[in-house]
């Protein structure tokens, strides 16, 4: 039921070439070590129109209902991608005459861009699913909240006092991290109406204290249940209630203050034309039947949107209070910049990076481009939240045929401008030459990362187009790696570009609870922005 | 194609979809001498009446079949293309009105016409009873005052600050839940009502009263945040999601009534279909465009058979006991006669109203209510 982000793969299917792996997302175990292929995303796709196809641009929140649709009658095509990134591509027109439809957990923030209403058509809502936390029975036990009734404001003062510790998705990259913020920012700001963006300047010192316990991100909702199912490491989630009702031992914890509810409109965009209005029509007309409606329900935990089927009783029968939601982007803008910037743990990415004389030429400036794009080139709202932040740290580790000398960047607290200018004169500095000591460069990034400041989130990327030719091997990184305190050795993100080892590469992300980026038929640049949301 | 496609199927929905399986069954046989295609473009609300098959028949039996595409009424009197098709079927006179002059159209039709209601639930009419906003007509119905409404938003009261709430103590401001006014015309005839007690309990006709109505209502609808674009949205997300979200909504009766009517278990024994004081009628207007359309208007009109069924829809239509009928075989304290209703401004004026609001919710400096937060 958790759904992975666009073109994520099993890691075992990495192997096999890009269009049918795609197919294999639902393969009913995942293995932690994923893979996102990021080639099955965006409008770079080829995605062949029919007349008889209707064709969606999706989140991957609903990738759990696509075998269902095979029932529908109706020939259904979807391409997976972020929110945002989907947002701007239907408020931007490019997902015009590409995509018939889109379905994302919700309109709201697409809602706020300027010109994106125009671009939508007819919205039919076809289930909801609040975000709530989820939280271990023990935990809940021990904070009182087993009865699943507690406050956001008395959540916030358990995470504060430092009682717990959670997960939740990237806001700048996931609804469902998005839709927490805004409550939480909602409920803590005790504002009654929706939220301008003197109430998020007001509200930010007490998301601060609430976010100092988060401690695993995550760039989708899918993967960030998956870590916990696996691995724990946290004492709960911020999720959707669907996926929530969906994992074990777990004790939904409904903020009385209010939660910020995803809806799922399946929305028919107005460049469509007349035959695939029809088909839009269908779709929705069966998805919305009773019979339709209450398999969502009983399979996948999310609530029906018609009269005529009756929640179950797995959801409780408190109503749910809705929190408003902002009706202006510079508001939802704000929010996500103050989570970034000001209230989140900050982050500290180490970028393990291949210099190698395969690299030279188009590789290596792929990747000087795709640094470069971190540090503000990329204009876009996208763009502008997977940038380096302030309050960041970054530390760059080269290597060809031994490791280069690591250079480490701290973003201050108020303008990041200027450090901003030194990663990008450094990325493109960048030149390749010599051999490829994969391990050795990596071994020296999780050296580096025992120097790191605790009250950072750590993690590591591992970029590479080849096989290992020199130093170390996997079996000596496997060694340091298992010496190294269990609470504080980071995750590896690892990109696959080129001719990389895929099996290996697998092996490393499997080892550290990362997951493989599949960057080898699409742009570096797309998979470091992808890989921002987890770090 | 024209350039004008692009505009016109913005906001316009496909409506001929749920209708079309029925159609072709029903016209399968019929062969060349099939009945004549009349195309219109209307207000979703009365989507679900074209889409009935017993309106589809009985418009068959005139040999016409109406397909319907949808759009916000506003959207049907400014942006929507109207060259392809033969009438249009806006939920409110001065969008008609607009098209009427825009178009030379001579003769209009007003088959039927709901009020703007509010459906809520009973422990929550209970609160705002004991707040003084919500009276016993005297006439069978209860009453919302929408001054004293406004007041309350102007104050920025919560539901846990009215005295004696215990039913719904929520943090959050009393607020109506409306579609977006810029879009939905059940917004803008809530538009109307407010517009009209903010002017001194009159109708905004001059430019220069604008800024001011418009100050004083934007509140009602900015302090809501996000708001949906349709007006079937919010109503069913009080059908289905309760009072945790939508603990009242602005409706055209005949959305409530229509469910009520039909007797399909969504209209549960706690909800309530309150009547804002001052309201406005929502007045379903065809504009023709040919002759056919002339003659689906007409009988929209006079037809007994559609009458009776634009009845069992919720709307109230020239024959009143068709609708009174309905209305007390349920036994709910439904409105037979409403005494404060009031007109809404001419298109221009309320389209001046909107843009005003529009220009609050793009520079983002919405007058705050005073006190609350």
């Amino acid at each position: 039921m958790t759904a992975p982000p666009c073109g994520l793969l099993p890691a075992t299917a990495a192997a096999r070439p890009p269009g049918p792996v795609l197919r294999a997302v639902l393969a009913p175990v995942l293995a932690l070590a994923l893979v996102l292929g990021l080639a099955g995303c965006g409008p770079g796709e080829d995605v062949a129109d029919d007349p008889d196809t209707l064709r969606i641009l999706a989140g991957s929140e609903v990738k759990d209902l696509e075998p269902m649709l095979a029932r529908s009658g109706v020939k259904v095509k979807i391409s997976y991608t972020g929110t945002l990134d989907g947002a701007e591509q239907v408020a931007g027109g490019s997902a015009d005459g590409e995509y018939d439809a889109v379905w994302f957990s919700s309109n709201r923030y697409l809602s706020l861009i300027d010109g994106a209403s125009a671009r939508l058509s007819t919205q039919t809502k076809i289930m909801v699913s609040p975000v709530l936390l989820g939280l271990s029975g023990a935990k809940a036990r021990e904070l009182g909240w087993q009865d699943g009734k507690a406050t956001w404001k008395q959540i916030a003062t358990a995470a504060r006092e430092g009682k717990f510790t959670f997960g939740m998705a990237n806001p700048a990259s996931s609804n469902s991290g998005f839709s927490a913020l805004v409550g939480v920012a909602a409920a803590l700001s005790d504002a009654g109406e929706a939220l301008d963006a003197a109430q998020v300047s007001a509200v930010t010192p007490e998301l601060k204290e609430f976010f100092s316990a988060q401690r695993l991100t995550a760039g989708s909702s899918g993967w960030l249940a998956d870590v916990y199912a696996r691995q724990g490491g946290v004492d709960g989630i911020v999720n959707y209630e669907s996926v929530l009702l969906g994992m074990k031992d777990l004790t939904l914890v409904y903020p009385g203050d209010g939660v910020i509810t995803a809806d799922y409109p399946l929305t028919l965009l107005a460049s469509a034309p007349p035959e695939k209005r029809e088909l839009y029509g269908k779709l929705t007309a069966w998805l919305r039947t009773p019979d339709t409606q209450r398999e969502i329900m009983t399979t996948t935990h999310r609530r029906p949107v018609v009269p005529e089927v009756r929640p179950g009783p797995e959801f409780g029968s408190a109503p749910l209070l809705e929190l408003p939601f902002p009706n202006r982007r510079a508001a939802a803008d704000q929010l996500i910049t103050a989570y970034l910037d000001e209230a989140r743990v900050p982050a500290h990415a180490l970028f393990v990076l291949d210099t190698s004389g395969s690299m030279r030429g188009d590789r290596i400036e792929a990747l000087r481009e795709a640094l470069v794009m971190l540090t503000g080139a990329d204009r876009s709202a996208s763009g502008t939240f997977s940038r380096f932040r302030s309050r960041e740290t970054v530390t760059m580790v080269p290597f060809s045929d031994g490791v280069g000398t690591p250079r480490t960047f701290k973003l201050p607290e108020g303008d990041p401008g200027p450090v901003l200018e030194q990663i990008k004169g450094y990325a493109e500095g960048l030149d390749a030459n010599g051999g490829t000591a994969i391990y050795d460069g990596l071994r020296a990034a999780y050296s580096e990362s025992l120097r790191a400041d605790p009250e950072h989130y750590t993690s590591v990327v591992l970029m590479t187009d080849g096989e290992n030719t020199d130093g170390a091997s996997f079996e000596d990184f496997r060694r340091l790696y298992e010496m190294l305190p269990a609470d504080i050795r980071p995750r590896a993100f690892v990109v696959l570009f080129g001719e990389s080892d895929v099996a290996e590469m697998n092996k490393v992300a499997e080892l550290t609870g990362g997951a493989v980026f599949d960057a080898r038929d699409s742009s570096l640049a797309a998979a470091f922005k992808e890989i921002r949301g987890y770090q | 194609m024209k350039r004008g496609v692009m505009r016109r199927s913005i906001g316009i929905a496909l409506a001929l979809l749920l209708g079309a399986a029925v159609v072709v069954a029903v016209v399968l046989g019929n062969g060349a001498g099939g009945p004549t295609v009349v195309r219109g473009v209307i207000g979703s609300e009365k989507k679900p009446f074209f889409d009935d098959p017993r309106v589809r028949a009985a418009f068959e039996k005139h040999g016409l079949r109406v397909e319907v595409d949808t759009a916000g009424s506003r959207q049907i009197a400014t942006e929507v293309d109207l060259d392809g098709y033969a009438f249009a079927f806006p939920s409110s006179v001065p969008a008609a009105e607009k098209i009427r002059k825009d178009r030379g159209v001579t003769r209009v039709f007003s088959p039927f016409y709901s009020p703007m209601a509010v459906a809520t639930f009973e422990p929550i009419a209970g609160v705002l009873a004991e707040a003084g906003l919500v009276r016993d007509s005297g006439r069978g119905y209860q009453v919302l005052d929408v001054a004293a409404y406004m007041e309350l938003v102007a104050k920025g009261t919560r539901w846990d600050e009215l005295p004696g709430n215990t039913a719904y103590p929520a943090r959050k401001r009393v607020l109506l839940t409306t579609t977006d006014v810029r879009t939905s015309n059940s917004a803008a005839m809530y538009l109307a009502m407010t517009s009209y007690v903010a002017n001194g309990e009159d109708v905004v006709t001059a430019a220069g009263q604008v800024p001011e109505a418009a100050g004083k209502v934007a509140p009602v609808f900015l302090d809501q945040g996000y708001s949906q674009s349709s007006t079937e949205a919010p109503f069913e997300d009080y059908l289905v999601m309760g009072s945790g979200k939508t603990p009242m909504v602005i409706v055209y009766e005949a959305q409530y009534l229509s469910r009520l009517f039909a007797r399909d278990g969504s209209i549960t024994p706690e909800m309530r279909l309150l009547y804002p004081a001052p309201t406005v009628l929502s007045k379903h207007t065809l504009v023709p465009f040919t002759e056919q359309a002339g003659e689906v208007g007409r009988l929209l009109t006079e037809d007994p058979e559609l009458r009776a069924l634009a009845a069992r829809h919720g709307f109230r239509t020239a024959d009143p006991a068709a609708f009174t009928d309905l209305a007390a075989k349920t036994g709910a304290p439904i409105a037979r006669d409403l005494v404060d209703v009031v007109e809404p401004p001419a298109y221009d004026r309320l389209e001046q109203l909107i843009t005003t609001i529009e220009r609050l919710y793009a520079d983002g400096s919405v007058p705050q209510a005073e006190g609350g937060s």
